[in-house]
């Protein structure tokens, strides 16, 4: 036992570090001592995030499947709100918003942070100045943002006041009041804001392939172009799935950015589930149909999420069979 | 040593015994949604009757909508710590009293003889199970319509139009005229008052069936349809580029002639009144258009419910604050600061601080009680509970804002919700 256990530390402790050591006598329980505290904070904080995440979202299922209003009730009466919810006129435009908002935002946000990227790594000069500029809308509140993009949206005072006060009376940029164009205006608040986030993780990407690849097309007399396209984008496609992971867990959340910029719209044109989520929930006291939209967000995520992890598992067993 | 101590403290026992009951202080913990404005000066007035009176005022406002107080109540009652008293209003005290036991009023309104002065509605309304658990604080008429003197003056008229007849004529001229007939800013609510101000104005004996009974036959009905017709009218004559502004944003482009009209609560002149406007000279105030002779009164009525505390000195705060609430001097100082109406009906109007607006307001209550047309409003969450309203506004503000919905799809959603909500 004890050879094992001055096998372990001479693994683990390097020379210099073991002559820095506290004194002898607690060699032993030095190590396991700290080991145990790390495993002790480990196990607490999975057990606070297990209780909050997995144990309210079971409890809110619950809820979803009973009569609940202004406070919880939990005798079960069965699917009644989901099949009701999927009725609602509401909820279908709320969902299909999503849709739209959604993919419209991680597309947008994806695309334009990757070409920022692109022309940032270009060996510009105040490379450090731009990428904060370009990062600085992160910094905001959805509120914020959501405010300002009000007033340069609104038809009277903003973009389109101002062209047309500089002459050209028949520019129209009305989308933030047309009830069809309105979600398309969230899409843009949201994407000006998420595009420096995903810049900087995309820069990061290309800052870390090989530059023996970009020498061997150069040589081999690829265009920048096609080098790009190429090499660069798909050896990024681990980055890329991870903007798109953080992207698209943005555009679930949104609540604040459609409050501020729209208020749900004209009419109900930019409702979002979230949005009726929380108007069900709180403003209308039905707590059991609130529940039940809040359980079936949740499964429109997971339906995207689930495969996405079987097919990681599937790729990274085929990988290890064959390696 | 030890029998002298324990003398000693067997001394002061007696002492601290005879001296043990203390006097409560009365205090009163209020929450409601008016923190600022005119609302929020009249709230600081009930709070100095109230601390003239001998009870320590706490007013707690959560600004935003009355539901955003209410998820403020529903959190405290949850954590078992209600307020003394809260705002509330219309059906809502019925459901909420389920939730929270509160405090039995009867015996206080039996003292102050409050009941003989009260309208039968209002009595109704803050009644649980017989049992008087809330007092109503004012009266307001939803179906006001205020008229921009500039813009009645561009198109020669004088006098307020009294049917829809003459409203759309009068608004066909300001559009020729380049002015915007009816300001409306785009909320939620507001959309769907429109449409109950229509439908009074078409029949409130239909608007009583079909939006305070949800009667299927008459929401499907000739009348609501004809109401529809005369919103759709009307979204025709407001500006597209206000979409969920709050309406108070154009009071001053209104009074600058810029805008028509405005169909708002009779609060819209308590504001005004702030704003330094003066009726007569910028501003026109009276009933909405209404086909029906006999006048119509549209009802919101603000309450404050008490909510059950073991607490002494808020019990004392409590039986303070009810008697000052059933007084005149409140009624009077609270609705002149409004621009509502009180809800004694003994209280007279004389007084110059009050509006004509509020007068014209009062009228038209004494006459529609006599005529039995008192409706209570559907936007402002007096007809129905939140959940059916929300549902019948989804439908609503969507036919307001979108113009390619017909009279009769419009129709036919607001029924089929209301059955859905039902």
């Amino acid at each position: 036992m004890l050879a094992s256990q001055i096998e372990r530390r001479a693994v683990r402790v390097p020379e210099q570090a073991r002559a820095r050591r506290s004194p002898s006598w607690r060699h032993f329980w030095g190590v396991t001592a700290v080991e145990q505290i790390a495993k002790l904070v480990a196990v607490l904080t999975l057990a606070v995030a297990v209780l909050y995440v997995v144990g309210f979202t079971l409890w809110t299922t619950w809820i979803s499947f009973t009569d609940s209003t202004l406070l919880p009730d939990y005798t079960l009466v069965g699917i009644k709100h989901y099949t009701r919810l999927l009725q609602t006129r509401i909820w279908q435009v709320a969902y299909v918003n999503l849709l739209i908002y959604g993919i419209g935002f991680m597309v947008f946000a994806s695309a334009i942070g990757l070409l920022l990227a692109i022309l940032i790594d270009q060996k510009v000069r105040a490379e450090n100045l731009l990428r904060t500029i370009y990062l600085y809308p992160m910094a905001l509140s959805f509120v914020v943002t959501g405010t300002v993009w009000g007033w340069l949206l609104n038809p009277g005072i903003g973009i389109q006041g101002f062209v047309r006060g500089l002459g050209w009376t028949a520019f129209r940029f009305d989308w933030l009041v047309d009830r069809d164009m309105a979600i398309y205006t969230v899409v843009i608040a949201a994407a000006w804001q998420a595009t420096g986030f995903a810049m900087a993780l995309f820069l990061a990407g290309l800052r870390s392939l090989d530059a023996d690849l970009y020498k061997a097309a150069q040589i081999d007399g690829a265009s920048p172009l096609r080098m790009y396209l190429r090499i660069m984008v798909p050896a990024m496609w681990p980055i890329t799935i991870a903007v798109l992971v953080i992207l698209l867990q943005f555009a679930i959340k949104t609540y604040e950015l459609v409050r501020a910029l729209t208020a749900g719209g004209p009419g109900i044109a930019t409702t979002l589930p979230t949005t009726v989520v929380y108007d069900y929930m709180f403003q209308r006291g039905l707590m059991g149909a609130g529940s039940a939209a809040a359980v079936m967000l949740l499964l429109s995520l997971l339906v995207i999420v689930v495969p996405y992890a079987f097919y990681q598992r599937l790729s990274a067993r085929r990988l290890t069979r064959h390696g | 040593m030890l029998n002298k101590s324990l003398l000693v403290i067997g001394v002061a026992c007696a002492i601290g015994g005879t001296s043990a009951y203390v006097e409560a202080e009365p205090r009163i913990s209020v929450i409601s949604q008016w923190s600022a404005g005119a609302e929020g000066d009249a709230m600081n007035a009930f709070g100095d009757l109230v601390t003239k009176a001998g009870a320590k005022w706490e007013h707690n406002p959560v600004s935003g909508f009355t539901t955003d107080m209410m998820n403020k109540l529903r959190a405290d009652i949850i954590a078992g710590k209600p307020p003394a008293a809260s705002q509330l209003k219309g059906p809502e005290i019925q459901a909420w009293s389920q939730i929270a036991p509160t405090v039995n009023l009867d015996a206080l309104v039996a003292a102050a003889g409050y009941e003989k002065v009260i309208s039968p509605e209002l009595a109704r309304l803050h009644k649980v199970q017989g049992h008087w658990v809330a007092l109503p604080l004012q009266v307001h008429r939803i179906n006001t319509l205020y008229a921009s003197k500039k813009a009645m003056d561009k198109i020669g008229a004088t006098t307020l139009p009294k049917t829809w007849d003459e409203f759309n004529a009068m608004a066909k001229k300001m559009a020729a005229a380049g002015i915007t007939p009816v300001a409306h800013g785009g909320i939620a609510w507001a959309d769907t008052m429109y449409f109950d101000l229509s439908l009074i104005g078409v029949s409130p004996d239909a608007y009583r069936r079909a939006i305070m009974n949800l009667d299927d036959k008459a929401l499907r009905g000739p009348e609501v349809l004809a109401a529809f017709k005369q919103l759709r009218q009307m979204t025709g004559w407001m500006s597209p580029a206000n979409a969920g502004q709050h309406w108070s944003v154009f009071l001053p482009a209104l009074m600058k002639g810029e805008y028509g009209f405005l169909m708002m609560g009779g609060w819209a002149s308590g504001v005004l009144k702030k704003g330094k406007f003066e009726e007569g000279k910028d501003y026109l105030c009276g009933a909405t258009p209404s086909n029906v002779a006999k006048p119509v009164f549209d009802l919101n009525a603000d309450g404050l419910i008490f909510w059950e505390t073991k607490n002494p000195d808020l019990q004392a705060g409590q039986k303070i604050t009810a008697q000052v609430a059933m007084g005149k001097e409140f009624n009077r100082v609270f609705t002149q600061i409004n621009g509502s109406i009180p809800v004694r009906t003994d209280v007279e109007l004389t007084d110059p601080a009050y509006q004509d607006c509020q007068r014209d307001a009062a009228a038209n209550l004494a006459g529609a009680v006599a005529a039995n047309q008192v409706v209570l409003s559907l936007a402002h969450n007096m007809a129905q509970n939140n959940a059916i309203t929300a549902a019948l506004r989804d439908v609503l503000t969507e036919y307001v804002h979108n113009n390619s919905i017909s009279p009769e799809e419009g129709q036919k959603r607001l029924a089929d919700a209301a059955a859905a909500a039902r």
